[in-house]
């Protein structure tokens, strides 16, 4: 997927300004930025879900271009909040995410079934398969969606904050299921609040401000400077036991 | 595997399910055919339904087949075109408590229709027609311009058209005069004037509803998770979401402009049977169109019974409790 002078602008203001990057296949891109900065705008865009200004193509077609049915089977998006009225069994629910690749009356296929599991499995609510989707916890909830997102199985996965709602292990569950789809050659994008989870994960990072994209690069590349430009506040190093490098924020934003 | 049980138990319970609705609406029919003021015993009744004795003319055959079978039939096909209206108006704005009214389309329908009473009795259902649409493109309108057409926004939208509507009716019938006595029975709703025109008209606006419905119901299931849900499944949303509306709407107005207002099918019946079968919206499309149809032609008996009461009266005092158990039961999960 890629990006060329992408803005978007919801009514009056722009929330996105003049981006210009893309998305890999084989890489896990991370994009973090403050509160209100368009992270999530962007994976709606990318989502086709949000009209642009500029060039956002997919294959090399432009994306407005693209038939919603095809767009179904090429782009996923876990949207940062999901609620569900109905009291869908949990498998019923990851089997909507085989409705792009069915037509409207045609049978569910064994493989199908198999999917399902598998894909419960990789986000560990396979115990929860038959249990209606409105007795769940947030996190189960939200590992369900994931699965579902699994089934759907596109080229390019977008995910807005999906560890936001997880415990530490299912977050690193999750963060370590989305870099193994990334290796087996998917263009994974997810917003993260948490700098060090990002700069853990993700081959790439990028860094939106004010609509802005401020810095598109490696977490090796990414410094103190770049962070407290980001989130307008001095970011302090430190190591961890494993000798990585870790960030944290020394005070409120100036 | 152990999916598959569980698909397999699944359809079992349905096929139990909808056997046991249709074995319900059979003993229904049987109770409306063969028991009323004129006593007619129950095997006669039948053998003059299908023709079996052969009395042209006979007052108990014009009882049976003129009187009670459009009666029954009314009954059934309006019963089973509101609760389908219901679980797709539902589904469609992911509002467990939609149903032909949240939108305003039932108040729309029968502000039109009751215009059609002043214009004469042939304007009665396109007026009602054009009042359904009417108020679902004025809410819909209302609601992209204040929300860009977000089920939340279509729903407040839709309580103020209702709202402004009802209150046009009431204008309507302070303003009726002599034809007040007849807008006034035809609001309260009630199938004793039912005719085969008016049976063939609701099975009609039933099938229009649910025969789509029944293709897109998987579509349905996805834009029941909320908005863009079924964008992001590959589904044109804003189409699909306007056409069953359109659909939902078409059968409200047939069943308002033929037998007025009756409140709660699409509510009780979608609810009684989700709790029953699940939200899948396949299996609960086919048995709300059963259990709705059962349900009123077993409420119009009651209202018959009890002296010609409105339907509509006896629907909300079955359906309310009914409604409290529901609401209570949830709270208490």
């Amino acid at each position: 997927m890629s990006l060329q002078a992408l803005t978007v602008a919801y009514k009056e203001a722009t929330v996105l300004q003049e981006i210009s990057t893309s998305l890999p296949e084989g890489h896990l891109t991370a994009v973090i930025g403050p509160n209100g900065s368009g992270k999530s705008t962007l994976l709606r865009t990318m989502a086709g879900l949000l009209p642009y200004e500029g060039s956002l193509t997919l294959e090399g077609r432009e994306l407005r271009r693209w038939k919603r049915r095809d767009l179904g089977l090429k782009v996923g998006l876990l949207p940062q909040r999901t609620i569900v009225s109905f009291p869908f069994a949990v498998c019923d629910l990851i089997d909507l995410g085989r409705l792009p690749h069915r037509q409207s009356f045609e049978r569910r296929r064994r493989r199908d079934d198999d999917r399902i599991v598998e894909a419960a499995r990789a986000v560990g609510v396979e115990a929860l398969l038959f249990r209606p989707v409105t007795e769940l916890s947030g996190g189960e909830s939200q590992r369900v969606m994931i699965a579902m997102l699994l089934v759907q199985d596109p080229a390019v996965f977008l995910l807005d904050e999906p560890t936001s709602a997880l415990d530490p292990c299912q977050a690193v569950r999750v963060l370590g299921l989305l870099r193994h789809l990334a290796r087996e050659g998917k263009a994974v994008a997810i917003t993260v609040h948490d700098v060090n989870s990002a700069l853990g994960w993700a081959d790439s990072i990028a860094a939106l401000k004010d609509g802005r994209l401020l810095f598109h690069g490696t977490p090796s590349d990414l410094d103190g400077s770049i962070l407290e430009e980001v989130y307008d506040t001095p970011f302090e190093a430190y190591r961890s036991e494993g000798g990585k490098t870790l960030w944290r924020a020394l005070s409120l934003p100036s | 595997m152990e999916l598959t049980n569980h698909r397999r138990s699944r359809t079992r319970r349905l096929i139990f399910l909808l056997s046991a609705l249709t074995a319900l609406l059979l003993l229904v029919s049987f109770f409306r055919i063969t028991c009323g003021d004129w006593n007619i015993a129950p095997l006669r009744a039948l053998a003059l339904l299908f023709g079996l004795a052969d009395e042209g003319g006979s007052p108990e055959l014009l009882v049976v087949r003129s009187l009670r079978l459009p009666r029954l039939l009314s009954a059934v096909g309006a019963g089973g075109a509101l609760s389908v209206s219901g679980v797709v108006l539902q589904g469609l704005l992911s509002n467990p408590l939609a149903e032909p009214y949240t939108l305003g389309i039932a108040s729309g329908a029968a502000f039109g229709a009751a215009i059609g009473f002043f214009l004469g009795g042939a304007w009665v259902t396109p007026a009602s027609f054009i009042g359904a649409f009417g108020a679902l493109c004025l809410s819909w309108f209302l609601a992209s311009r204040a929300g860009g057409g977000a089920t939340a926004y279509l729903v407040l939208a839709g309580i103020i058209v209702n709202a402004f509507l009802s209150a046009g009716v009431t204008l309507l019938k302070a303003l009726a005069d002599d034809r007040l006595g007849a807008i006034v029975l035809w609001l309260m709703g009630g199938f004793a004037g039912a005719t085969k025109t008016g049976a063939v008209a609701v099975w009609i606006g039933g099938a229009v509803v649910l025969v789509p419905a029944l293709i897109l119901a998987q579509e349905l299931d996805a834009l029941s998770l909320g908005e863009e849900r079924g964008t992001l499944l590959g589904i044109e949303e804003r189409r699909l979401r306007l056409s069953l509306l359109a659909s939902a709407a078409f059968a409200t107005s047939l069943t308002v402009s033929r037998f007025g207002i009756i409140g709660f099918v699409g509510l009780v019946a979608p609810h009684l049977l989700r709790l029953l079968l699940g939200p899948r919206h396949r299996p609960l499309l086919l048995a709300s169109f059963i259990g709705g149809g059962s349900l009123l032609a077993a409420a119009d008996g009651v209202a018959q019974r009890l002296g010609e009461l409105p339907v509509g009266v006896v629907t909300a005092l079955l359906g309310g409790p009914v409604f409290c158990w529901i609401l209570l039961r949830g709270t208490r999960r």
